[in-house]
């Protein structure tokens, strides 16, 4: 079992790798957690999930872009992947769940795989149903998980226009579920005018807007 | 159809008014009641449509054949035509470049069979038939690359294997210069336009200095190339918020004069700061407001933009600012012309 210093140092470690998207050294940390006996939970939420979070600072400050963005990802899920398999479920309350899809049609998924990289850092399951994604399944794999919410992404002005129809199809099936949609063409008023219950602007806003939806349900 | 104001504003004439360019492939298709997919594998029916629809709205300037995921098939990519109720333009199945080792094994393609380009020669024959605007529309150095291979890959590059983004965008800088060199030598230098289109170095993706090494030297290197044989004027399309690589686009030369389009996320006085002495602006009305605003709406942003930049030294062109959307309401896009007679004269 490591000291709490040690441990300290591994989270600060993962942490700070996370951050300058160093890929071996996260795989590294993940690996000394797990022999030092450093619980998995711990080094995910207060390691990687932290340093996603000062990722996440960096982004709006326009310090960080995407290409930051996708090697810091690229540095956390290497970490988690070897982290996950060592979680103790029964520790941990029901994780909340979010679908996340870009709209039929559209198949520019750079901005949905931010948003997913927030969300998985922050410790929601993401049921991702990729790019183009037919209007329907977005309503059948919401009954088939019961995610809490439903994310939606559109870049086009074209296939922002299925938007209003995924929305109603989710909310007839379960008027409690939330949709939160973002994209180029997106703003908070056309969210309003399409029934979505938030709206978020980028990849680090969406994991608040999400939280903020759920608690107001 | 009248390109006359067009042609007057590039040879520094008076024109009676603004005029109105658009690019609004799409929104023609709805008009006449081809499919879209029409509109990208049969120039006749694409360059009917929009000559009908540019008369029907009194739009200036002429048809135009292009779009934005250019590069992926002309290198050996899939595309796919659109198709359905929510498709806009062709879109990428496969890139040419998924790996280190296709990168290493990729080569210039032939200009004159590659992807969609016979199309596009055969959609510019018809453009010179009618006495237009003869363009090319192509991706700018950064979108070309970024079409070739997965974009967040050429993100990924650019940070951990810089050398080999370099070496793709050396490809994709050489493509271009060769296809514009074909329209050069077909149709007579001077008569050539070409478009450019740069959405994927917009801000919303990579940072200003990401910018200044690994766009604004291929962009100018290229644009310089181009110039000098003998095209006059070349319109960029600087998509997107861009805002930050504002003071790098001034670096580049367009012509004399270029043309430069932008987004709604580019305010005209800073465009006509950074632009107005060497190129006709255009812009910046939000495809999205033409889409989902009122007519009131749509009419009181063009008459913002015509008051914000019709006085603009080489001159300005109100157009939507990015692709008009295809499902735009007629009354919406009707109103971008009232607005121009209603306050676009001088």
């Amino acid at each position: 079992m490591a000291t709490t210093e040690r441990t300290a140092e591994i989270l600060q470690g993962l942490h700070d790798a996370v951050v300058d998207f160093e890929e071996d050294d996260t795989v590294a940390l993940a690996h000394a957690a797990i022999d030092e006996g450093v619980d998995a939970y711990n080094a995910i939420m207060n390691g990687l999930a932290r340093g996603m979070e000062t990722v996440g600072d960096l982004y709006a400050r326009q310090e960080y872009f995407v290409p930051e963005l996708l090697l810091c990802a690229d540095a956390l899920y290497a970490a988690l992947d070897i982290l996950r398999p060592h979680l103790q479920i029964e520790a941990q309350a029901e994780p909340r769940k979010i679908i996340l899809g870009v709209v039929e049609g559209d198949i520019h998924d750079i901005g949905k795989n931010l948003v997913k990289v927030m969300f998985d850092a922050a410790g929601w399951e993401v049921i991702d149903l990729v790019a183009d994604v037919k209007i329907e399944r977005f309503a059948e794999e919401q009954k088939r998980t019961g995610a809490q919410v439903v994310g939606i992404s559109a870049l086009m002005t074209t296939s922002m226009l299925a938007m209003p129809k995924i929305i109603k199809m989710v909310k007839d099936g379960d008027p409690n579920v939330r949709v939160l949609v973002g994209g180029a063409p997106i703003n908070s008023d056309i969210a309003a005018t399409y029934g979505a219950d938030g709206y978020a602007d980028n990849a680090g806003e969406a994991v608040a807007a999400a939280q903020i939806m759920v608690a107001r349900a | 159809m009248s390109s006359t104001r067009v042609f007057d504003l590039l040879q520094g004439k008076h024109v009676d008014r603004v005029p109105l360019y658009h690019f609004l492939i799409g929104f023609c298709a709805r008009n006449v009641g081809y499919t879209i997919a029409d509109m990208y594998a049969d120039p006749i029916k694409s360059y009917q449509a929009q000559a009908w629809t540019f008369e029907q709205y009194g739009i200036d300037g002429g048809p135009d054949y292009g779009y934005a995921s250019y590069g992926g098939w002309e290198f050996g990519g899939e595309v796919k035509m659109p198709e359905g109720e929510w498709q806009q333009a062709p879109s990428h199945v496969t890139f040419p470049v998924n790996t280190l080792d296709d990168l290493d094994s990729l080569t210039l393609p032939d200009v004159t069979t590659a992807g969609s380009l016979p199309l596009a020669m055969e959609f510019s024959k018809l453009q010179q038939q009618n006495g237009d605007l003869i363009t090319v529309i192509l991706g700018g150095n950064f979108s070309v690359a970024g079409n070739i291979c997965p974009p967040s890959m050429l993100c990924r590059w650019m940070l951990k294997r810089p050398d080999d983004a370099h070496k793709l965008l050396r490809i994709a800088s050489d493509h271009i210069i060769d296809v514009v060199r074909y329209w050069a030598d077909t149709f007579g230098a001077d008569n050539v336009v070409p478009n450019l289109w740069e959405p994927v170095a917009a801000n919303d993706i990579i940072s200003p200095r990401q910018f200044e090494q690994f766009v604004l030297p291929y962009i100018k290197e290229t644009n310089e190339r181009i110039l000098a044989m003998g095209v006059k004027h070349i319109l960029y399309h600087i998509c997107g918020e861009q805002n930050a690589n504002l003071p790098l686009w001034a670096q580049i030369p367009m012509g004399d004069p270029g043309l430069v389009t932008f987004g709604h996320q580019v305010t005209l006085t800073k465009a006509v700061e950074y632009f107005g002495d060497s190129c006709v602006i255009l812009g910046n009305v939000s495809p999205a407001l033409v889409q989902t605003g009122t007519p009131q709406q749509v009419y009181q942003a063009c008459r913002s933009a015509i008051l914000e930049a019709k006085d603009a030294p080489r001159g300005f062109m109100l157009m939507s600012g990015c692709e008009l959307p295809p499902m735009a309401s007629p009354y919406n896009v009707y109103m971008m012309k009232k607005a121009i007679e209603d306050f676009g004269y001088y």
